[in-house]
């Protein structure tokens, strides 16, 4: 299970999160450990360098990206590679939408589009498409394999 | 636009996007604050808009959808209008009713995709007043990029997770939705208004079969399953989803390999493999349906289907049956397993999800013991698995060598990890034959078999080389459980472990079988290829990410074999931890990683003290001293008899820690020095040495094996000795270790700070009550002494001290001590009186009678109910009056049916009703003598089965992290040790020195909360205050211990009753359940209520058999008075010379003797010399 998407600016304020299966009270909890993990460790890390952690039988990938910190959470089949797997998805996706490392700005102004993105990447807590084409593709309603 | 400085999610909402404003523009909300104050920022253009607000109350929602479209033409301006200006959620919701009517206009369209929804997106959930809009909108607009939201929005609406049915998204907390009200002089729309008609729309797109509508049906589909949570909407998915693959999963459809996804085939088939695709990922969103064969079946369809992501969540789904019915999923897989079969397709597949669930798949069918008897399907799906482990993507590979390696997301099993080891170094992957490279025997050659064990090596050591810190910690992971199945497989002794032999050897064996001959010249052994390895992760600790570092000591725990030394280990550990970086959750995850170490293999306690105790010194201010005293119970008890003193040792060692050195940072990886150089650690340090100096107190007696229950001395001899230096002296060569725990402990009693100080008061008290003599007697000494402020003066020029001030009344314990003072007085005092009260008896030739006895029981009790306060013992067998007590408490409790455990508070006791129930309150014979004396204090303390892992919260820990469970959230304050949930010494304090006052006053009575009859009696206790609630203990597990010892507690009556050789004929007296109880003053009855003194040996203990019985017994030997003998005291009795008397028993060279006629002193029984008379 894919346990959360987070998006944060460089402050730590959140732009965007989707927990899946989290009970609303650990959430919380969540958001200002992976917040702080990110204070703690981001600095200096480059674009897309991927840092890893774990906290019991969760794992926790997180990366940067221009102006905003991505956060994958996972557990089970959603291991540290399969979530450095997944963040890729997601950083390739922001990336085109923005057309570059996005800084605040850009990523605010992309903000629905990439909402749209991140749906068609993570689907009820599992990752669904990552091809790039196809996730453009199905972000304007079009059929995933055109003819 | 490139200038993010001050741009917040409040610039959003003010910005036009055509435009970027001026950076400064609307930055008064600093961005910290944006999302944790909602409402506030938009207050002011609310009231900016109050002329349409005001206009739209009085409408409901069909009104504004109706009247919108003027509405519309004013709304879309809005934004333009004031462009500097924030949007607030109000006017996006009416902009979106607003334009949804006018829907049609290309303006509108524009306004809708470029301004309204991505600013709405910003905010963290979707309010259901919406709907209507977006129902509108999905029915009226063509526009793609505006249906798509629809779908987005619609599907936020529909899962009911949140507070409010709400699902929060990030960004920008919504409004409360009365923000809405306004719009709606109804009252709003609530979710239940919405929702059925959203559903219903969704179901309805969901169903349409035109093709040009198909990708609107998968949004649809979506959308919908989103509120699967419903049980109505799931069977309706599950009709929908089974319908689209009832029309499309059957046509035969050729796979074009190597062109996935790519652009090509005819229409039809693309959009039935589109149709697949929503199907089968819906379908993957459900829940399963085990056990269904057309659930089955449409699964295994997907598997070859042209969509990779279809494919991969009919993986998945296949995978997961396949563990609850692997017999019924290899049967449906079929030939799709066989070379050129869809599986095999899986592995070129680029989808690498897909191929992990692959492996999963092979997994759960090669070691399925429901196909035992088809070997050919289980070889087909382990070379699949096998070929696994050569898949380029790490991912892949790693989850095929924890699938070998016998790994399970659900409960480990030891023989599938010991099985998964010996795989792995016995077996060879056997690369399948490529129809391309049949013919080429060059081809051939290059794919030789390949050992796995090498072949994993390979790959793992190459992983830790790479740069990626996920790949790192993954291949660390990859060794950590490769060590868990090592342990398994040596803890289960599986034949052939030798890794000293040539793996080399094991692949020749298979080639040969081939018809093949291989020789690679250089010997490969198992240890040697672990040794590489395990270099290769050694190197890794010097990576800069902690989480890396802790995976990797992780590994390295688990892979230390117990016969290897841990020295190199232990100091990497204590270099480690001198990092400040490390946080208390990943310590406390690596002491618990020692517990499941320890688990695995019990021979390694001492080596994981050893290695705990670099935490307990190096950080004691980040670990959980809940944890840590786990593992110093767990290894306790696992150390087995001979290990005992090396373990409670290495506890002890923490308390001859010297104080912490503040600035000192020489010697920065000695494991011998404390680091608290802040007053934060050494408080923590302080609280550790609580927990030891209590941990001993409360387990000692189970390391020495010293119980006063089981106590073979006397209480006289210990009296005799009270030269306190023999005492000593014999304490300590008689048991070691207790002795050792002593002398620690009463060290800590007086020059540790004072609230270490008291708690080596209590640890002495319990140890004093548990233990016999002459243990008790020499506490009770230093007890007294120390109450009295006289040892202080004794110790005080060896000098140590932590430099605190002791205070001017010596230790300051005084008024603690009085009342554990006062239990030991009173056990001392009771005994004194009984040995009394038996003399007396024995020498006035009395018999005891039931009052004397009730007295004597009523006293016990007492005793007992006060011990109970201090500590816990086991009811049944303690005896605070001496094991003397032993017999006169059973006859007791034998005659008035008292159960050992539940005492006189026993309601059946107390109304008497015991008294009429026989047989069927007689506890059963459970063979006594062959319980193993050590076996049964585990048991009777809680340490055996379930009473170690009782419910503190470490054990839950524990247990947590042995099950690989735990997903709840980290707690991130983890440096703010009062945050912690343990409780802390301070509460326990103000509770332990209350109630020992509550039991200073409870002394005389019997009842009050130490009665142990009662579940939650003995928590109140005081040490169960750290036992119970807090710290593991041997003796911690009280409740439950009361609630299932029952079988001990008999065991323990019963061989107590046991040396009384009449018990039978007690048990027969009472056996007829039917008969008519007896009146309690019949003669018959009163023949067993006065009885001789059962002490008084083998023969005449026999307390309930008559005397007549006693006579024809045979036991009672007779003798002839060979001289005159005066009577020289009470006791003792007159004799004249070949007088005939029957000899009772011998003591101390004398002989108790009964005349047949009483003398002229009226004496019948009474002591004379042995010498005097001769037996005959």
């Amino acid at each position: 299970m894919l346990l959360a998407v987070l998006i944060t600016n460089s402050e730590g304020n959140i732009l965007v999160e989707r927990f899946n299966g989290v009970p609303g009270e650990e959430r919380l909890h969540w958001r200002s450990f992976l917040v702080k993990l990110g204070a703690d460790n981001l600095k200096g890390v480059k674009n897309e360098e991927l840092c890893v952690a774990s906290h019991k039988s969760v794992y926790i990938v997180y990366t940067v990206l221009g102006h905003v910190n991505i956060y994958l959470v996972g557990k089970d089949e959603y291991d540290e590679l399969a979530l450095s797997e997944a963040i890729f998805v997601v950083t390739s996706a922001i990336k085109d939408v923005c057309g570059k490392p996005p800084t605040e700005r850009l990523f605010l102004d992309k903000y629905g589009r990439i909402c749209l993105c991140l749906d068609e990447i993570v689907w009820k807590g599992l990752l669904e498409n990552t091809d790039k084409d196809r996730i453009k593709r199905l972000v304007r309603l079009k059929p995933p394999t055109e003819f | 636009m490139a200038d993010s400085s001050g741009t917040t999610l409040m610039d959003l909402i003010s910005s036009d996007p055509t435009s970027a404003p001026p950076p400064s523009s609307t930055s008064t909300q600093s961005s910290t604050a944006s999302h944790q104050r909602p409402a506030s920022p938009f207050s002011k253009p609310v009231t900016a808009t109050t002329t349409t607000d005001r206009k739209s109350k009085r409408s409901t929602l069909m009104q504004i959808q109706s009247d919108a479209v003027s509405a519309a033409r004013a709304a879309v301006r809005i934004p333009h209008k004031h462009k500097k200006k924030p949007v607030s959620y109000t006017q996006l919701a009416r902009s979106i009713h607003e334009l949804a009517a006018s829907s049609d206009q290309k303006k509108s369209q524009r306004q809708l995709v470029h301004h309204v929804f991505p600013k709405l997106a910003v905010y963290n959930s979707v309010d259901p007043s919406l709907a209507p809009s977006l129902l509108m909108l999905g029915q009226q607009c063509e526009d793609r990029t505006i249906l798509r939201y629809v779908y987005y929005y619609l599907a936020r609406i529909l899962p009911d997770t949140g507070a409010q049915g709400l699902t929060p998204g990030g960004g920008i907390p919504t409004p409360n939705w009365d923000a809405l009200a306004d719009i709606d002089a109804v009252g709003g729309v609530t979710r239940a208004d919405v929702v059925p008609r959203i559903l219903d729309r969704l179901s309805t797109e969901a169903t349409n079969s035109d093709p040009e509508f198909h990708a609107r049906r998968l949004q649809a589909l979506k959308a919908l399953t989103y509120a699967s949570d419903s049980p109505e909407i799931l069977q309706k998915l599950y009709e929908i989803v089974f319908g689209i693959l009832d029309k499309v999963a059957d046509t035969p459809d050729k796979r074009k390999k190597g062109i996935f996804g790519a652009k090509g085939g005819d229409k039809e088939s693309i959009i039935r493999s589109n149709l697949q695709y929503g199907a089968i990922s819906a379908l993957r969103r459900l829940p399963l349906d085990p056990g269904n064969p057309i659930f089955l079946h449409r699964a295994v369809q997907g598997v070859s289907f042209s969509d990779p992501v279809a494919v991969r969540h009919s993986l998945e789904i296949v995978s997961v049956l396949a563990t609850k019915d692997p017999y019924a999923v290899a049967m449906a897989l079929g030939k799709l397993a066989q070379p050129g079969g869809a599986l095999q397709d899986v592995l070129h597949l680029h989808d690498v999800l897909a191929r992990v669930a692959l492996a999963r798949l092979c997994h759960a069918i090669s070691r399925a013991k429901s196909l035992d008897e088809r070997p050919d399907i289980k070889a087909q799906f382990t070379s699949l698995l096998y070929q696994l482990l050569l898949d380029p993507s790490d991912r892949v590979c790693f989850e095929a060598i924890l699938c070998v390696l016998g790994k399970s997301d659900a409960a480990d099993r030891t023989e599938e990890r010991a099985l998964g080891w010996y795989r792995l170094t016995r077996e060879v992957l056997k690369a399948p034959e490529a129809p391309s490279v049949k013919d080429k025997d060059k081809s051939s050659k290059a794919r030789r078999p390949q050992l796995l064990i090498k072949l994993v090596m390979r790959r793992l050591e190459s992983s830790f080389r790479s740069f990626s810190r996920p790949v790192l910690h993954a291949a660390a992971r990859v060794v950590q459980e490769m060590g868990k199945s090592r342990a398994a497989a040596f803890s289960l002794g599986v034949h052939e472990i030798d890794e000293g032999g040539d793996v080399n050897t094991f692949s020749e064996n298979n080639e040969q079988e081939d018809g093949k001959s291989q020789h690679e010249g250089n010997k490969d052994t198992v240890a040697s290829l672990l040794a590489s390895l395990m270099e290769v992760v050694r190197t890794t600790v010097a990576c800069e990410c902690v989480y890396v570092r802790a995976m990797v000591i992780k590994a390295l725990i688990w892979m230390q074999s117990p016969q290897e030394t841990f020295a190199e280990l232990e100091s990497m550990i204590a270099s480690e931890l001198s990092d400040p970086a490390w946080s208390a959750a990943l310590l406390n995850d690596i002491l618990l990683t020692l517990h499941a170490r320890f688990k695995a293999t019990p021979d390694m306690a001492v080596t994981l003290l050893e290695i705990a105790r670099v935490f307990a010194t190096k950080v004691p201010g980040k670990i959980d001293a809940d944890v840590l005293q786990l593992l110093w119970k767990t290894c306790l008890v696992g150390a087995g008899p001979d290990g005992k003193h090396t373990a409670l040792e290495a506890v002890t060692i923490v308390l001859d820690l010297p104080p912490p050195q503040p600035g000192s940072m020489s010697g920065l990886t000695s494991i011998d020095r404390v680091f608290a150089t802040d007053p934060k650690s050494a408080l923590a340090l302080q609280r550790l040495v609580q927990a030891a100096v209590w941990f001993l107190g409360e387990n000692a007696n189970y390391a020495a094996s010293e119980y006063a229950w089981e106590s073979a001395t006397p209480p006289g001899t210990a009296l005799m000795m009270l030269d306190a230096d023999k005492m000593v002296a014999a304490a300590s060569s008689r048991n070691p270790t207790l002795a050792n725990a002593l002398t620690r402990l009463q060290r800590c009693a007086f020059i540790g700070s004072w609230e270490v100080r008291i708690i080596a008061a209590q640890a002495l008290t319990t140890m004093a009550i548990r233990s016999g003599e002459p243990y008790r007697i020499q506490i009770y000494e230093f007890l007294h002494a120390l109450a009295q402020g006289g040892v202080q003066s004794q110790f005080s020029d060896m000098h140590i001290s932590n430099g605190e001030d002791q205070g001017a009344s010596g230790t300051g314990l005084g008024s603690l001590l009085s009342p554990m003072l006062k239990v030991l007085d009173d056990m001392y005092s009771a005994q004194d009186d009984l040995i009394k009260d038996m003399r007396n008896h024995d020498n006035a030739q009395k018999e005891w009678t039931d009052d004397e006895l009730k007295k004597l029981y009523e006293t016990h009790e007492r005793l007992l109910d006060l011990v109970s306060l201090f500590c816990y013992v086991p009811r049944s067998k303690y005896l605070p009056l001496g094991p003397t007590s032993a017999k006169l408490i059973d006859i007791y409790r034998n005659r008035h049916n008292i159960t050992a455990s539940s005492g006189m508070r026993d309601p059946a006791v107390a109304t008497g009703i015991s008294e009429l129930i026989y047989e069927a309150t007689k506890p059963a014979p459970v063979e006594p003598d062959n319980l193993d004396d050590d076996l049964v204090n585990a048991w009777a303390t809680g340490l055996a089965d379930d009473g170690l892992w009782n419910n503190a919260p470490a054990m839950n820990r524990v247990n947590e992290f042995l099950a690989g469970a735990g997903t709840d959230a980290p707690d991130v304050d983890d440096e703010n040790i009062t945050s912690r949930p343990s409780m802390s010494y301070e509460d326990m304090w103000a509770k332990t020195l209350l109630e020992t006052a509550e039991a200073d006053d409870d002394d005389g009575r019997s009842s009050g909360s130490s009665s142990p009859d009662s579940v939650g009696s003995v928590e109140t206790s005081i040490s169960s205050h750290f036992g119970g609630m807090n710290y593991p203990s041997l003796f911690s597990s009280k409740p439950s211990t009361y609630g299932s010892s029952q079988p001990v507690e008999k065991s323990g009556t019963s061989r107590h009753r046991k040396p009384s050789g009449g018990s039978n004929s007690y048990e027969g007296y009472g056996s007829p359940i039917t008969e008519e109880p007896p009146p309690y003053s019949s003669p018959v009855h009163q023949r067993y209520e006065s009885f001789e003194n059962p002490l008084a040996g083998q023969g005449s203990s026999s307390f309930d058999s008559h005397e007549e019985e006693r006579s024809s017994s045979g036991n009672v030997q007779s003798g002839t008075a060979l001289y005159d003998f005066t009577a020289g005291g009470d006791d003792e009795l007159n004799l004249t010379a070949g007088e005939e008397v029957e000899i009772e028993y011998e003591v101390d060279g004398w002989f108790y003797v009964k005349k047949k006629r009483a003398g002229r002193d009226g004496k019948l029984a009474g002591l004379v010399p042995v010498l005097y008379v001769s037996q005959s």
